[in-house]
């Protein structure tokens, strides 16, 4: 006689391997039915995109108008201490080009912002900086910067440095870099780039110690020229 | 040929060349030059074509070039760049000087050379020249007609009116204002037929016989060489009706319903004096005095020897009325005026010969002469500024909604992109404009495949790259998922942002080499 036990143990081998064999058939229908849906049934999602449409001859604008809201629209004014004041005119201000003499530049700081030819200092191509040196260490909480502002345009390259010396080797700080691609050298930046509109461009200075202000730019997209009618500084002594 | 007036029309060559072949890739691509090309690209690829009647011109232009890419052998449309295209208009620039011989028994020998420098150096015939649309190839037929029926008249041969008749079907497949052109033809014809019936009481007309078989023959060419053009060598059907059809949408045009609306003196200041702020003057000033004098001779006749005077007063009177007609339409884009402007430079042309017989004694001959080879070199200076150094500048005045370089910084930043991109230019762009502003991007994008483009902002907008129109505001860099990496400008007030995906902006970074000058 076939003892008892032993069937539960054939059946149990039995019923095992009946396990292994429906798992290996499983798996084998899975992954033959994965690989057959990899091989024939899987395709890249590549929806049909819109075809460009042939339009006219468009418009010709007219120069000097508004291209819409400036890019500051609607954020909140920067707020200052009350006792801090623009600290730029009468300050020394040099730059890196060599065509641009002191008697120019002083045209930043004449309180002349208006959109014409004898309010801009130009600046040849490339990139190009104005420098201001404070004098002493002054705590300064913003900038204003206009650049040309006679027709809508965004300048390349923006980037606003400080240092402690006028070769900006010490204690060099970013305020403001928008060159995304480094390609003024002076590390990727991560500001956006914006339209120049009469507003001017307000810098968030956070009342910094500063001595020496840098103002890089690098053509814009009207020109390769380099335009400036104005900056504001506002600081006020070190305490 | 006399000696002279074959030299006269080399240096006449020499010179067009020299203005007209130099950097002809710098302008960025206009609007309707890459319109032209994307549809030029159907027709090369796929021998499609399908004349429109509500935009873009006759099949002319893009059937010329597919003849030239044949050619010259150009093996694929990748070798079409913006400076192959323009080849095609600036050898219809000088086809203009090349036809000169064919009416130098009408203008005379000295008129004829004048005519030739003339051409070669006007700023305008060279900036236009040097364009990729369809009115340099119109101002060609319309010469080819002209000067056709000219030997027509002196010969009576057949083949002379077969020619004229497949100039005007030619000028009827290149642009629909072929009709202006025809319609100062025939009224100045007419006018001058009166003129000297009435004014001159000339018996010279008789001695013109009407051939109505040649006639006939001559609108048979026209009919069948239109024919075949709009029809698309007879594959498209509605063509030739769709050639008459056009005039409606072209008449509401005209009558105001365009962005091209322009006072009626919108040509003629251009041409005589244009000095905005901050730019050179451009003015070809001396052209137009010219060209007075030569209204002069055509009426008095005076200063006219070895001259037709028949063909100056019907080239006075052609001019006169064509410059009208594009004064008085409202709708006006520059380079229209160059067929009337053609005739002005004929005319031009005319004056400068009969000022140089007027002056006496033979000092003051010098004196003339050497003032108008210095003004003519003026000009020739202003046609290389026009052409090359202000080419997309808004101060130039032949410049109309200029692509402006600012987009080509674009361009070369989206192919450093699909190369650091790991599908390379299969890499997904989307491009979001209103009203499909977005020219002449499909055309400097060709070699991007998987680019689409909307007049809106879509339900799914992002992408690898988004090239946003700042009209709206996108704002797609907020969710930090992308970066909003500049600002490019199209034209003048059409600004356009460039999104690029947070991890494809730092293989872009690592990609580009560092800047090795520190300013």
């Amino acid at each position: 006689m076939i003892p008892i036990q032993a069937y539960p143990e054939t059946n149990s081998n039995f019923r095992s391997s009946r396990r292994c064999i429906s798992l290996l058939l499983g798996l084998t229908i899975i992954l033959g039915f994965g690989f057959q849906i990899d091989a024939e049934d899987l395709v890249a999602l590549k929806p049909k995109l819109p075809a460009a449409m042939f339009v006219g001859t468009p418009k010709d604008a007219p120069a000097g108008t508004s291209v819409g809201p400036a890019s500051d629209k609607g954020k909140p004014p920067l707020m200052i201490p009350k006792d801090v004041k623009n600290i730029a005119p009468g300050k020394k201000i040099t730059t890196n080009d060599t065509n641009s003499s002191p008697s120019v530049l002083v045209k930043l700081t004449d309180g002349d912002k208006e959109a014409n030819d004898n309010a801009v200092v130009l600046l040849r191509k490339g990139t190009r900086w104005v420098q201001f040196d404070l004098g002493s260490t002054h705590e300064v909480f913003a900038l204003v910067i206009w650049h040309a502002h006679d027709t809508p345009k965004v300048y390349h390259d923006v980037v606003v440095q400080t240092a402690d010396d006028a070769e900006f080797t010490k204690n060099v700080h970013t305020l403001f870099n928008n060159d995304q691609d480094n390609s003024s050298g002076l590390g990727v930046g991560t500001d956006r780039e914006y339209f120049e509109t009469n507003e001017g461009k307000t810098i968030d200075a956070k009342g910094g110690k500063i001595r020496y202000i840098r103002l890089y730019s690098k053509g814009n997209t009207d020109s390769s020229l380099n335009e400036y009618t104005e900056v504001e500084i506002y600081g006020r002594p070190q305490k | 040929m006399s000696r002279a007036l074959t030299l006269g029309l080399l240096v006449a060559l020499a010179t067009a060349l020299a203005l007209r072949c130099p950097q002809l890739g710098i302008r960025p691509a206009h609007n309707d030059e890459a319109v032209n090309a994307i549809k030029f690209q159907g027709l090369w690829e796929h021998g499609s074509y399908k004349y429109d009647p509500n935009e873009h011109h006759g099949p002319s232009l893009l059937y010329f070039t597919e003849a030239w890419g044949k050619l010259t052998g150009v093996p694929n449309f990748q070798h079409f760049d913006d400076a192959r295209f323009r080849v095609v208009t600036v050898i219809f620039g000088l086809g203009l000087i090349l036809l000169l011989p064919l009416v130098a028994d009408g203008l005379g020998r000295n008129a004829t050379i004048c005519a030739a420098i003339f051409t070669a150096i006007s700023p305008a015939m060279v900036f236009y020249s040097r364009y990729y649309i369809h009115e340099m190839l119109l101002v060609f037929f319309t010469f080819l007609a002209l000067v056709a029926g000219w030997r027509y008249t002196r010969s009576h041969k057949i083949g002379w009116a077969l020619l004229a008749g497949a100039a005007i079907g030619l000028m009827q497949a290149t642009k629909e204002t072929f009709v202006l052109t025809l319609a100062a033809i025939s009224a100045a014809f007419v006018l001058n037929h009166i003129w000297m019936r009435r004014i001159e009481a000339s018996d010279a007309p008789t001695k013109f016989k009407l051939n109505f078989t040649h006639l006939l023959a001559a609108l048979a060419v026209w009919l069948v060489v239109a024919f075949i053009l709009f029809s698309s060598f007879f594959t498209n059907a509605s063509g030739p009706l769709d050639a008459v059809r056009t005039y409606l949408p072209w008449l509401h045009r005209a009558g105001g319903a365009s962005p091209h609306i322009h006072p009626w003196n919108f040509y003629l200041s251009r041409l005589a004096w244009f000095h905005p702020d901050k730019g050179p003057v451009f003015s070809e000033a001396l052209i137009l005095l010219l060209a007075i004098i030569g209204l002069v001779v055509a009426f008095t006749r005076r200063g006219l020897v070895g001259v037709n005077a028949n063909l100056v007063r019907f080239l006075a009177f052609y001019t006169l009325i064509l410059t009208a007609i594009y004064s008085l339409l409202s709708y006006k884009t520059p380079w229209c005026l160059l067929s009337f402007w053609h005739g002005t430079i004929l005319l031009a042309a005319v004056g400068a010969a009969a000022l140089l017989q007027w002056v006496r004694p033979r000092t003051m001959k010098v004196a003339v002469g050497i003032l108008l080879l210095t003004g003519a070199a003026q000009l020739a200076f202003q046609a290389w500024q026009a052409g090359i150094v202000y080419s997309a500048d808004r101060r130039n005045p032949y410049v109309y909604a200029q692509t402006s370089p600012d987009i080509l910084n674009l361009v070369a930043k989206l192919d450093t992109l699909a190369r650091a991109h790991p599908q390379k230019y299969q890499m997904l762009v989307k491009v979001m404009s209103p009203e499909s502003n977005y020219w002449p991007l499909p055309w400097y994008l060709r070699q991007f495949n998987n680019v689409g483009w909307w007049p809106e902002v879509p339900t799914d907008p992002f992408a690898p790259v988004m090239i946003v129109s700042t009209q709206f505001q996108a704002g797609f860099d907020e969710k930090k998922t992308h970066l909003m990496v500049g600002m490019f400008e199209l034209r003048p007030q059409t600004f356009f942002e460039l999104y690029v995906e947070l991890d494809l902006w730092r293989d872009y970074l690592r990609a580009i080499k560092p800047n090795p000058s520190q300013p």
